[in-house]
């Protein structure tokens, strides 16, 4: 498609090639816990500890976890809809997390945002016309006929009808408010677009539909995703590179092909064996691996490994020392003591 | 027509003809027949408040007839009053009044309330904190005292007991409004909307108070009636414009005589009693067709 090129002029003006659009460097994102009343003594809970990734153009980064992994709020801090609390979020060279006002809109511009629920992330006071043009109103500095095109342009583009455009979001089928929320998104052309489980509150049938669009306009736009799920078999259709994050923290990260056919961290392995098939060649290995318990008070950080207390290897050093994400093999990455 | 194959064009009319919000909110008012009892009275007060002084025009003050007649006789309605004023254009004109003063004060009383509460509970921290102790400061205030202080200090003109009203009956609003916002803060699409880049001033006006608006519009219905009880019980203790007739002072004026011509009393009183209650069945009404837990009932 030849849109692609018109409407992102600055890409191939500046060259990106060597340099990832975006760089993750130690975000860390806490938030306060009052415990003891009001003069008790403050205490965090890190929702993001010291997570670092790089995000190439045109690739999907996909982060996986089970639910308060602080994957969501990884996207938020980077979005710049939570405050971080340390580290660094790089786009196009600029440090995201330093910016402020006008430069901040400007740049929200390049990075959207998909939300997880279809039902809850319109507003049900705007058409949806209303609800695509918000970004376009204020973020970009169209004319309103070049709005009116561009709403015009983007309704056909997520696979919606021109007459859809008067109705109100509770007269849209869950898979239709979604398509909506990703009209929204590439409103402003972003070069980034963070999906947050943006097909998790949609059934099966209709996944596949947001999915398949979602490739479509990657392949359309090139776009840049970082894909927020829980779903792994989401993830390997969706994503190049994945990170599984436990307890706010990146456990383990690796391309898409490594990963799942070679994971070396237990949690990996644990969450992969989870994964339901429906064809299994008979006689492959149906054996699980559960891991007991839950994860341990997030608020009083343990000393070592964080998985330790459910992992079925733990050893004595996995108590009392963090692992460092460590090299494997290329850019796979893992933190466990039992890869190093 | 084949009930296999409905015509496309048919499909389409009834995607459109699916109503805004408010319109959805309109039709499930009317099927409530208490509260459209209740609109009905107040649009016949809302009449007679606008048009009522054309019919009966001339002074409401001045001696008509003999005190005391009773209702009917002479050809006046209700009646006459210890100095043999008309009560019917009394009431009348006590109408204009009491409408008025109910409907400003509680559009003072939501404007108030709204800002701070929205402000409260949009920002949060220490600014809720700050708003919300002025809130209680004005809530534990005993209202109608601290109303009588302010016009008795600042004298008895309608604005001024307009402005008493208000200043006393805005925490109710601000709370609920403030408790809105914490909730629908947190909801998606505001979220959607900060990353949309919408500033804080938009998204407290645009985006959350039109979603905050339902418990608020009940509140201010109920505002309105309450505004009117106030401002007869202010002109019942005499703290009123003494040229302005009002339902509350024609009370304060007959009261000596509620043994001898109840009359005198009573039809205002339940001038005063048939308004609130209507205002309430419409605020209740609109309660109820604005709260989508209640609709399916």
């Amino acid at each position: 498609m030849s849109l692609s090129a018109e409407n992102t002029p600055d890409n191939s003006t500046i060259n990106h090639s060597t340099e990832p659009l975006l760089k993750v460097e130690n975000l860390t994102v806490r938030f306060s816990v009052n415990r003891k009343g009001l003069f008790g003594k403050k205490e965090y809970l890190y929702a993001v500890d010291d997570v670092s990734f790089d995000l190439n153009r045109g690739e999907t980064v996909g982060i996986v976890g089970e639910s308060g992994s602080g994957k969501t709020t990884t996207a938020l801090a980077i979005a710049r809809l939570v405050n971080a609390h340390a580290g660094k979020v790089t786009m196009h060279g600029e440090d995201f997390l330093a910016l402020e006002d006008e430069d901040l809109r400007r740049a929200r511009a390049r990075c959207q945002f998909i939300f997880q629920d279809p039902y809850s992330s319109l507003n049900p006071r705007l058409r949806a016309e209303a609800v695509v043009r918000e970004p376009l109103d204020s973020l970009t500095t169209l004319s309103e006929a070049e709005k009116r095109e561009s709403i015009d342009r983007l309704f056909a583009e997520v696979g919606l009808r021109h007459e859809q455009q008067r109705l109100f979001p509770h007269q849209f089928s869950g898979g239709q408010r979604q398509r909506i929320g990703i009209a929204r998104a590439l409103a402003t052309r972003p070069d980034l677009i963070i999906c947050d489980e943006p097909v998790s509150a949609l059934d099966v049938a209709v996944q596949a539909q947001i999915l398949n669009l979602l490739r479509k306009l990657q392949h359309d736009f090139g776009l840049t995703y970082l894909f927020i799920s829980h779903d792994l078999g989401v993830v390997q259709h969706m994503c190049d590179k994945i990170a599984v994050m436990y307890m706010g923290k990146i456990v383990e990260y690796g391309d898409r092909l490594s990963l799942f056919n070679n994971p070396q961290h237990p949690y990996t392995k644990a969450l992969l064996s989870a994964v339901p098939a429906v064809y299994r060649r008979r006689g492959e290995s149906t054996e699980r691996i559960s891991i007991p318990g839950d994860p341990p008070d997030q608020i009083t950080k343990p000393a070592g490994c964080r998985f330790a207390n459910r992992c079925p290897m733990s050893m004595d050093v996995c108590t009392e020392d963090q692992p460092e994400l460590t090299n494997i093999t290329g850019s796979h990455r893992a933190a466990c003591f039992l890869t190093q | 027509m084949s009930k296999l194959k409905p015509p496309i064009s048919g499909q389409l009319e009834e995607e459109f003809k699916a109503q805004s919000p408010m319109m959805e909110v309109w039709s499930m008012f009317c099927r409530n027949i208490t509260a459209m009892i209740g609109l009905v009275i107040v649009l016949i007060v809302l009449f007679a408040a606008i048009f009522g002084p054309t019919l009966y025009p001339g002074d409401p003050f001045e001696m008509v007839w003999a005190p005391f007649s009773r209702p009917g006789e002479e050809g006046y309605l209700l009646g006459t009053d210890y100095l043999g004023r008309d009560l019917t254009t009394l009431l009348v004109h006590g109408a204009r009044v009491s409408i008025l003063i109910g409907l400003s004060a509680a559009l003072l009383t939501v404007l108030i309330g709204i800002t701070v509460g929205a402000v409260a509970g949009y920002y949060k921290g220490w600014v809720e904190e700050l708003l919300m102790r002025i809130t209680e400061f004005f809530q534990v205030l005993p209202t109608l005292l601290f109303s009588m202080v302010i016009v008795a200090l600042f004298g008895a003109s309608l604005p001024m007991i307009t402005f008493a009203i208000g200043v006393v009956s805005w925490p109710p609003v601000a709370r609920v409004t403030r408790a809105e916002f914490l909730r629908i803060r947190e909801l998606e699409y505001v979220t959607a909307a900060r990353a949309s880049g919408v500033s804080n001033f938009k998204i407290i006006f645009r985006t959350i108070l039109p979603n905050a608006l339902p418990p608020i519009i009940v509140q201010a219905a109920l505002m309105v009636g309450s505004a009117i009880l106030f401002e007869a019980g202010l002109s019942f203790l005499g703290l009123t414009d003494p040229n302005v007739v009002s339902w509350g002072q024609i009370i304060g004026s007959n009261r000596q005589y509620i043994l001898d011509s109840s009359y005198t009393v009573t039809i205002p009183g339940l001038a005063i009693f048939i308004t609130v209650l209507a205002i309430s069945l419409v605020g209740d009404g609109l309660n109820d067709a604005l709260n989508p837990k209640l609709r399916k009932r």
